[in-house]
Parts: C-alpha cells; structure tokens; sequence
C-alpha cells in the first residue's frame, strides 16, 4: 500500500504513529491483522453477549439460560440467541410468554416459595 | 450486524434531499426509532415521554433521509396538517402519530438466507444477496418465526403457518470494504485482499396472514 493509504488508515493512532510513516506503517499492519482476528471474535463474542442477556431476562422470570433453552428446542421453537436477546430487552411480556412456555414444556426450575408478606403481595 | 448499518445508508437519490420538518416533536420521535434500529415503536413495559425528549436536539441526516424515504414510500398517506406554533401537541398524541404513520405496531421474526432479523413494516434490512431478484421486485418471506402486535404474541412452533411478510427489493448493491490483511512475522509474508460483500435492502411493507394462529394474550400495557 502507498503512503497515502497507510495515513488514511492511521487516522486516531497515538503519537507518531499517525504522522511518521515508518511508524505508521508497522501499526496500521497491527491493525489490520487485529482487524482479522477480531473479525472472527466478534461473532464469538456477540453471541455470548446474547446468552449473557438471555439469561438475565429468563431468571427475571425464575427460568435459568440452560433450562430456558432446553424447553424452547423441546417445544420447535427456532428462535435464535440474537433475536431472544432483543425481544427480552425490547418486549419483555412476548419474552415472558416465551418463557411460560419453556417452563411447561421442561419444568426445570421450581418456583421459589414465597414467604411472609410476599405470599399476600 | 448488516441489519444494524440500516440505519446509516443513504441512497444516491435521496442525497440531495433537502426537507422542511414541520414540527421538532415528531423529529425526535423519529430519530428516537432510527438511532436504536432493533428498538419497537413503542415499549411494551412503559410508554414514558422521557426516553424520547432525551434524545439529541441535534438532526442526523441518516434521520432526514429516513423521513424522505417514508414519505415516498407511502405517498396515500395523507400529509401533516400544519400545526399552530404557539400550541404545542401533546407527546403522547405525537408518540402516537409517529408509531401509526410508520408501521402498524405489528413487528416479525423473519429468517432469510439462514439468519433472522426482527421486521417492521415500513422499514429496510440488509439481507445476503438474494439471486434472481432485481430492483423493485416484490417478494413474499414465508419463514416468520414469531408475529408480535400490542397484545397478542404468535409464537411459531417453528413457523406461523400461512403467515407471510411482503418486501420490495430496493436495492442489489455491495457492503462496505474491507480490507483481508494476511501477515507471517519474521517470512516477508504480507497479503492485502479487498472484499465487498454483495447484499441486497430490502423493504418492509406489510405482515399478513398470522390471524388464524394460536396466539398468546399479552398483559395490558400499563404507560408509566
């Protein structure tokens, strides 16, 4: 690549490295190399954000993740991970139908006993 | 996520756009729906004004040209009346005209070329390239997943039998560069590929055909 590409890609690096082309060069090769391998990450990556968030929005409902997923392939459901971790943040009561489901379908978790004042609430 | 770029493509045609916004309140609404693209019109848990007034004052162009694009693509519906400056709406009426004027609070899971994307009638997705299909075909998606209006949710075991989603191919173009750099340290081994992913927008115009099925009844909404 031609001088003038590498300081394209070097625009926000630090120091002389966006300036200086002998230093630039070595840090924009960094960067495209890191750009790979994080090309590839990043699908590893987004998809354990979404079991993260999957799991948060199932035990909101007394459902752990393993348990949640387990009812959901037993019941045909092919919902995949990105879109269950949307509609737990954005819809929450299509995700709590969801999880009734899974619930019925493999009843993995007991419902915790309430105790006290909350059994009247 | 090519979805998630929706809302930053501009076509050649709507770049000279220049538009007049009648009032700033549906603005923010709009740019309330195009900054967070997976977020649906109106939330179930809570309808609070404040999400929406917090938004940024300022107007990105990615929103302008959205509203171009929404008012070409439905030209039957009728145009704002011009509002009185001095009496200002108030927001829910404007949160609701925004929801209705853009999508009938219907929302579907569609899986396309092996992914699935969350679908609003009225707006565009980035999909793979779809072979065979030229500009300004209409295209019905069978694959829907689950159907979701304000109060019912189908949920498909795996499909909504006879549930359709209708689109209009819009554009058959390439993704955004990228730059393939493959490098053996210490071996003078330095490869440089340009790529560009073909893929094509396609354009939401209606969810029909998920009546019959067995749904479930969602709680009242309760506005916060």
């Amino acid at each position: 690549m031609n001088k003038d590409k590498i300081f394209k890609l070097a625009k926000g690096f630090r120091g002389r490295a966006k300036n200086c082309i002998r230093i630039a060069r070595e840090r924009v090769e960094k960067a495209l190399q890191y750009s790979y391998r994080d090309r590839r990450n990043k699908k590893r990556d987004m998809r354990s954000l979404w079991i993260e968030r999957i799991n948060a929005g199932a035990r909101l409902h007394g459902v752990n993740y393993g348990n949640f997923m387990h009812g959901l392939m037993k019941e045909n459901i092919h919902l995949n991970r990105k879109v269950l971790s949307e509609l737990s943040m954005h819809e929450p009561y299509s995700f709590k139908a969801l999880v009734d489901i899974s619930r019925k379908s493999f009843p993995g978790n007991k419902v915790p006993k309430k105790e006290g004042l909350s059994t009247i609430l | 996520m090519a979805s998630s770029m929706c809302a930053a493509a501009l076509s050649p045609s709507s770049a000279a756009a220049i538009l007049s916004l009648p009032n700033r309140g549906l603005t923010l609404a709009l740019l309330h729906r195009k900054a967070r693209p997976f977020s649906f019109s109106v939330d179930r848990s809570s309808t609070s004004p404040a999400p929406l007034l917090s938004a940024p004052p300022l107007v990105s162009p990615s929103t302008l040209f959205s509203r171009k694009w929404k008012l070409s693509a439905a030209p039957e519906e009728s145009p704002e009346e011009p509002e009185e400056p001095s009496v200002p709406e108030p927001v829910e009426a404007q949160i609701a005209a925004a929801a209705t004027a853009k999508g009938e609070d219907v929302f579907a899971v569609v899986m396309i070329g092996s992914r699935q994307y969350i679908v609003f009638p009225g707006r565009f997705i980035y999909t793979q390239r779809l072979k065979g299909a030229n500009v300004d075909d209409k295209i019905i998606l069978n694959k829907v997943l689950l159907v979701g209006t304000r109060t019912k949710t189908y949920i498909g075991q795996p499909v909504v039998t006879n549930a359709a989603v209708h689109a209009v191919v819009e554009e058959q173009g390439l993704d955004k560069k990228v730059i393939v750099f493959k490098f053996k340290k210490k071996k003078n081994y330095r490869r440089t590929i340009g790529h560009r992913q073909p893929r094509t927008r396609i354009r939401i115009t209606g969810i029909t055909g998920y009546e019959d099925f067995p749904f479930e009844t969602l709680p009242e909404m309760v506005p916060a």
